[in-house]
């Protein structure tokens, strides 16, 4: 019972990080936790610049389909 | 005895979708329950993936798991993400699905539920399914390549400058027929017109809210607005039931074409942070919403299908749109069976966040499994509607009859009962003003919908609700098509624009920015503005136009792939890609010739033009529509041009591919692939991108 009260709370956890990654909410977390990865040393984007970058990125290339 | 155990699974999911297509295909007199194809849809899908993408994954594409993909190459946390593959599963089917596979089926059911419903499930897993696939393996092995710039360094140079220039052709043709669909659907109905006017100041709110208050807090930002637009769907009917301010939304067709122009442009020139992509966040969350909605409400009520299996329109008299079955109906359902526009995501953005090669034939066949899959439950909610409602709503009044009385009359005529007070009382149960002449597929789905939607919750009282909920889901990501589609169009103009005289390609120049808008908007609205004033529907000539342009995209695609797949040897198993090339080019290449030269006004451009001509030059055109029908003789033959124009194009550059195969076959040129080189994985084999930190 304890374990599949834990499989459930390990599922719902997956689920709700799948979904802000699948939305962009969590974009700018993983922008930081990437930079930090790589090592990089320069000044990082507040989350207002990445916000504006990534939009301005995203919607120059076709992203929408008929 | 594991093994024998799902070689059992298998064989008997086999046999249960074999019988559920049997079922649908020779069924005749009862009515069909619509399990029916929910089953034969499924169990194809599982097994057209178990068995010929496994097949296509090992034997073609060999997909190699200790290559790192470019998301581990290039990993900036931006564009190159490594990204779970449920996630960039869910991306990629936001990405795809589109207004294309809801409009296709519901208009191609004229000619009964079979037909369509067998190229969805047949075109979906041997055509549309294996172009997203490979074209995503390709980019992939290409550091996330652009369609355009694989055609360019695989086929050449000539290759790559067409699939630009079809590409904007298509975004043209495209973005004016899904401008068509939604003018139709806002027609005289203040309550649609209030709903998705309100949809433009939400969409601003959350835009400053996500820019200013939390950036980037999609979920909260989005919560809200989805929010704001369910309360707007409901205070519509308050506003319809207002004589002042229902005057004030009801709108003709001239007026809301030039609305949705001024819109577009408005939504391509501004910052894209405040209207167009908190647009695309509320349509991206109510579409997955509303299409889930949809197939829980075809498993809960199980509607009986009512339209017949094959109708008399098969001949190529259809009211809704003109041509037989063969190719008409293929190109009408276009992107539920394969789309061409889909190459242009599978090059795009998945390629870059794909975590490991074999991750690609779930994301690029299964997304495509399930696209289809929403064109089937489209097929279902269409079909499910009395055919004589079906046929009132999407035909235009020169073909049934302008008053009531006499559409009922000829709906009736031709085997499908309807009465004028059938149709008045539906009407006034979805909370319109009329439902007669509404083509363009949107309100038909939607009637179907609302009657799935409120036989699960509501019952009648709720219809007009749920109407008006389909209509605005539907306007509402059609919308963001339009805006992101208008964007990315302005981008390309001033690319080609920018080779002519350098500061007009500045991205960042304003009078760059404002005059590209001005020519994309303006380009795609004549188009729009053409179908609006057009006697025949405008459904009639511009969706057949759209298919044919998108299925010539998918051709291209398939080109490019068909060369890749040579030049790596497999010339063994080319005909996966070949035989879906070939089909599309035989297809596509008969639509286009029988919509510029076949002599039926309702089919041939060219044939209308000279009827039209005809009659002005006989002095049989009133003086007051002269200038009205001088510029029908115009659209007509403009819209042949266009025709012949995307054909001519794609028919250079399969010459130029035959040049390269035959080059490849005979040995006379060395295949010299572009790929990037192989560089060993460093991820666990274990590795989903889940675990990033916070696990």
């Amino acid at each position: 019972m304890e374990g599949a009260a834990k499989n459930i709370r390990r599922f719902a956890r997956r689920f709700w990080r799948g979904v802000r990654e699948w939305c962009g909410d969590s974009a700018y977390e993983r922008y930081l936790r990437s930079s930090v990865a790589q090592g990089d040393e320069g000044p990082r984007l507040s989350a207002q610049e990445f916000y504006v970058q990534q939009l301005n990125r995203r919607y120059s290339r076709p992203n929408r389909c008929c | 005895m594991k093994r024998l155990g799902r070689i059992l699974i298998w064989v008997t999911l086999a046999v249960l979708g074999a019988g559920a297509l049997g079922k649908i295909a020779l069924e005749r007199g009862e009515s069909l329950n619509a399990m029916w194809f929910v089953i034969a849809a499924v169990c194809c899908y599982l097994v057209a993936f178990r068995l010929y993408s496994a097949f296509v994954a090992a034997r073609l594409l060999a997909l190699d798991d200790t290559r790192a993909t470019p998301s581990e190459r290039h990993d900036d946390g931006r564009d190159f993400c490594p990204t779970n593959k449920w996630v960039l599963f869910g991306h990629h089917f936001a990405a795809i699905a589109g207004p294309g596979p809801l409009v296709g089926p519901t208009l191609a059911a004229q000619f009964g539920y079979l037909p369509g419903t067998l190229w969805l499930i047949a075109g979906a897993a041997f055509a549309g399914c294996v172009q997203d696939f490979i074209i995503l393996f390709c980019s992939i092995r290409r550091d996330g390549k652009s369609l355009g710039q694989m055609a360019r360094e695989e086929v050449s140079q000539r290759g790559g400058f067409i699939a630009q220039l079809a590409v904007l052709a298509i975004m043209v043709i495209l973005l004016g027929v899904i401008a068509l669909v939604v003018v139709n659907a806002l027609k005289s109905s203040p309550w649609a017109t209030f709903t998705l006017a309100m949809t433009i100041p939400i969409a601003l709110l959350v835009g400053m809210y996500l820019r200013f208050l939390r950036p980037g807090r999609v979920l909260e930002g989005s919560l809200i607005g989805v929010g704001l637009i369910l309360f707007v769907v409901v205070a519509g009917q308050w506003v319809a039931d207002s004589p002042s301010w229902a005057r004030v939304f009801t709108l003709g067709g001239v007026s809301l074409a030039f609305a949705i122009i001024v819109y577009a442009f408005a939504a391509s020139a501004l910052p894209v942070w405040l209207l167009l992509a908190p647009r695309d966040y509320l349509s991206a969350f109510i579409k997955a919403g509303a299409v889930f909605a949809l197939a829980a409400g075809i498993l809960f009520v199980r509607p009986h299908v009512l339209m017949p299996p094959l109708t008399r329109f098969i001949d190529g008299s259809g009211p809704v749109f003109a041509g037989k079955i063969f190719p008409f109906c293929f190109i009408t359902i276009a992107c539920g069976a394969i789309s061409g526009f889909h190459s242009l995501i599978s090059s795009g953005t998945t390629p870059k966040m794909i975590l490991r090669e074999s991750h690609a034939r779930f994301i690029g066949y299964g997304a495509m499994l399930l696209e289809s899959f929403v064109g089937v439950m489209a097929m279902v909610a269409a079909c499910a509607m009395t055919p004589g409602v079906y046929f009132a709503i999407n035909s235009p009044p020169s073909i049934v009859g302008a008053t009531p009385d006499a559409a009922a009359a000829t709906i009736s005529g031709w085997g499908f009962p309807l009465t004028a007070q059938t149709m008045a009382g539906l009407a006034h149960a979805v909370g319109e003003l009329t439902l007669w002449n509404r083509a363009g597929g949107a309100p038909s789905l939607a009637v179907g919908m609302a009657q799935i939607f409120s036989n699960t919750i509501g019952g009648e009282h709720l219809l007009s609700i749920w109407y008006h909920f389909a209509i605005m889901f539907e306007a509402l990501f059609i919308l963001t098509v339009l805006d992101a589609g208008t964007r990315v169009g302005r981008f390309m103009v001033q690319e080609l624009g920018g080779r002519v005289w350098k500061p007009f390609g500045r991205t960042g120049w304003m009078p760059g920015i404002l005059l590209s808008s001005a020519i994309i908007v303006g380009m795609w609205g004549y188009f729009l503005y053409q179908g609006v004033v057009d006697p025949l529907g405008g459904i009639n000539s511009l969706w057949p136009l759209f298919g044919i342009s998108n299925q010539l995209l998918a051709a291209v695609a398939l080109v490019v792939a068909t060369t890749i797949l040579l030049k790596m040897g497999r010339t063994r198993w080319i005909w996966v890609t070949l035989l879906p090339m070939a089909w599309l080019v035989i297809i596509t290449m008969t639509a286009s010739y029988q919509k510029i030269f076949d002599a039926n006004p309702r089919i041939g451009f060219l044939a209308y033009a000279n009827v039209l001509a005809a009659e002005i030059a006989a002095g049989k055109v009133p003086a007051a529509k002269l200038v009205d029908t001088q510029r029908l003789v115009f659209n007509q033959r403009l819209d042949a041009t266009v025709t012949a124009v995307l054909a001519l194009m794609i028919m250079v550059l399969i010459v130029e591919a035959l040049v390269q195969w035959y080059a490849i076959l005979s040995s006379r040129r060395a295949p010299v692939l572009h790929e990037s080189p192989y560089v060993p994985t460093q991820w666990a084999a274990g590795y989903s991108g889940v675990a990033q930190g916070d696990d």
